[in-house]
């Protein structure tokens, strides 16, 4: 556009000389005429040309809006390509048209992984780094109605690597409301557990919650058997559900069963949530979930999960807040126990330096009652988190918090400091 | 010296001439206000989406036209001014926040590819045509004969409220 206004400029002012000279007679009139007609002879060839190909766009217009499936309206023929040889730049060509559709199956890999520094003030803790987790996920699809996703993740431990397989999972899509898979999945209770899944960097924090916290017993983190899911006719409103069945809980509470169940009740898991159109960002939902736990040590007990969220997943600003009730009735005694969790987590990205910097604070809180028999490793907590992110590329990002927690009641607070560099690859 | 005067005039009326043809095509962009086309696979059932629903397909949350023709999502490359033109209306992302996006909806197995990168408007004409249930915002003006352009909220590229420009 420039190019043009300054053509228009020198075009102006060329002309304008020309017009305003008194022509003072040269030194050698005819040759200088001579010169003056070949410029009027180049010139009068370049007009010419120029109406040639607006003739031909004009021609192009026509045959465009002449056999344009939809748009028939007067403005989009008005409007339509008149610079059409202008903008071609790279045509496909069949080579690139067979590249762009897809093969089966095709593997896609993908690596996050994570180094991180702690140090707190907590009696007999050591300060320094750890490597955090290793994660591979691995996407290919099988046709285009059948998928696979898989995930597995590699934590170092003080006798090697714990290598775990996190998701496998088959899905056959009929269509957008029903999606039919098998495999092992991160439980569809509440929000963190499936949009975060392993991957630091996907997370803005360093740490998840202490409820869906990986290795915790608060909430059941996997779930082994299958799940319906998909969008609901809802208009506007934007309602997605699913329906599981599975193993749930193995006797050891953290670990779901996956070489088969502790007992002969399956698990099972209803969501639902809802994404309205209108407010673009925002997802609440609610989930419940059913299991009869046999831990290994402990009374056999029915446990009901019921959980609900509230997130605004823009980043200006970010907000998750989630809240679950973990009911446990104890299957001889009848007796009832009721542990609550939830968090409320703000996150604001900055508009300077290249949208780079995040802040953040999450408040948690966790309430196990005494009496609680299978909870073992859960403690009565109030916690606040105050950190920054920092991305320093679209795949990686540094990240600084301060703790302030307090775990089980008039137990000391514990201050830490967390340090974490998160990547995908 | 008349004769002088006379090539003198000639050469400023061509040199106008020029000048006018120069800024022709900047007249249409102004008063076309260069739309984005939402253009369709001829077989897809859809004439008009609304901009919600136009988020939604390209959000990936909705994958399929119909039971057996999936969503096959295009995109113009980093810096055409169709993918800026969807990245700020429809997704409402920087361009890192929408590679961001599109990572964190493979690894929650909710999608099994990103969208298709096409590198030029002729490109995207090409293969809109050639992979049914492909979709691909291209400028109004490089939209090819027979192709199928959706309506948006009711509207077509050149309409007063068109969204996409």
């Amino acid at each position: 556009m420039c190019t043009r206004w300054l053509a228009l400029l020198v075009f102006s002012l060329g002309s304008s000389a020309l017009l305003a000279q008194p022509t003072p007679p040269p030194p050698n009139q005819e040759q200088t005429m001579q010169i003056l007609l070949d410029r009027i002879q180049q010139l009068e060839k370049r007009v010419s040309e120029l109406e040639d190909h607006k003739r031909k766009q004009s021609a192009a217009q026509t045959g465009t809006s002449d056999s344009q499936t939809v748009a028939e309206s007067t403005p989009m023929q008005a409007n339509a390509a008149p610079a059409h040889a202008l903008h071609s730049e790279h045509p496909a060509n069949t080579t690139e048209i067979r590249e762009m559709q897809v093969h089966y199956p095709s593997l896609q890999i993908r690596g996050f992984g994570d180094i991180d520094f702690s140090a707190t003030d907590q009696k007999g803790s050591v300060s320094g780094f750890d490597l955090g987790q290793f994660v591979l996920h691995l996407a290919s699809p099988l046709s285009e109605k059948v998928s696979y996703f898989g995930e597995v993740s590699f934590t170092a431990q003080p006798s090697g690597y714990d290598l775990q397989v996190e998701r496998t999972i088959i899905r056959y899509d009929y269509n957008d409301y029903f999606k039919m898979s098998f495999g092992k999945y991160h439980t569809p209770i509440g929000y963190w557990n499936t949009a975060f899944h392993h991957g630091a960097w996907l997370q803005t924090t360093i740490s998840r919650p202490e409820m869906v916290k990986i290795g915790g017993t608060f909430t059941p983190i996997h779930f082994v058997g299958l799940l319906a899911e998909g969008n609901l006719p809802s208009g506007g409103l934007g309602l997605g559900y699913s329906v599981g069945l599975g193993n749930g809980r193995s006797s050891i509470l953290s670990k779901a069963g996956d070489s088969g169940d502790s007992n002969d009740n399956r698990a099972w898991v209803a969501s639902v949530f809802a994404r309205p159109a209108r407010f673009y960002g925002l997802q609440f939902g609610g989930s419940v979930y059913h299991d009869k736990l046999s831990p290994q040590q402990g009374p056999e007990l029915r446990e009901w999960i019921t959980s609900a969220h509230l997130v605004w997943t823009k980043e200006h600003p970010e907000f998750l807040a989630e809240f679950a009730n973990v009911h446990h009735r104890d299957i001889q005694t009848s007796q009832t126990f009721n542990n609550q969790a939830f968090y409320i987590q703000v996150a604001y990205r900055l508009p300077w330096l290249e949208n780079k910097w995040k802040p953040y604070y999450r408040f948690e809180y966790i309430h196990k009652p005494e009496s609680e028999p299978v909870l073992s490793d859960v403690s009565d907590l109030v916690g606040s988190t105050f950190g920054v992110r920092y991305d320093i590329t679209n795949y990686a990002a540094f990240k600084g918090e301060y703790r302030n927690t307090r775990h089980g009641i008039n137990e000391p607070r514990v201050n830490g400091v967390f340090l974490q560099t998160a990547f995908t690859f | 010296m008349t004769a002088d005067r006379k090539i003198a005039s000639r050469a400023a009326w061509l040199l106008w001439c020029l000048c006018l043809f120069s800024l022709q095509p900047l007249a249409f962009d102004s008063a076309r206000g260069v739309d984005v086309a939402v253009v369709v696979h001829p077989d897809t059932p859809v004439t008009n989406l609304t901009l919600a629903e136009a988020r939604k397909v390209f959000l990936g949350n909705r994958q399929y036209w119909s039971t057996n023709i999936p969503v096959v999502l295009l995109i113009r490359a980093p810096v055409a001014r169709e993918r800026n033109v969807v990245l700020k209306t429809i997704y409402q992302m920087s361009e890192s926040q929408f590679k961001q996006y599109w990572i964190a909806k493979i690894f929650r197995a909710e999608a099994a590819s990103a969208p298709k990168v096409v590198y030029s408007n002729d490109m995207a004409n090409e293969l809109v045509t050639a992979i049914p249930g492909a979709i691909a915002f291209i400028d109004a003006r490089d939209v090819r004969s027979g192709a199928k352009v959706l309506r948006v909220d009711g509207y077509l590229p050149g309409e007063p409220g068109y969204p996409l420009r």
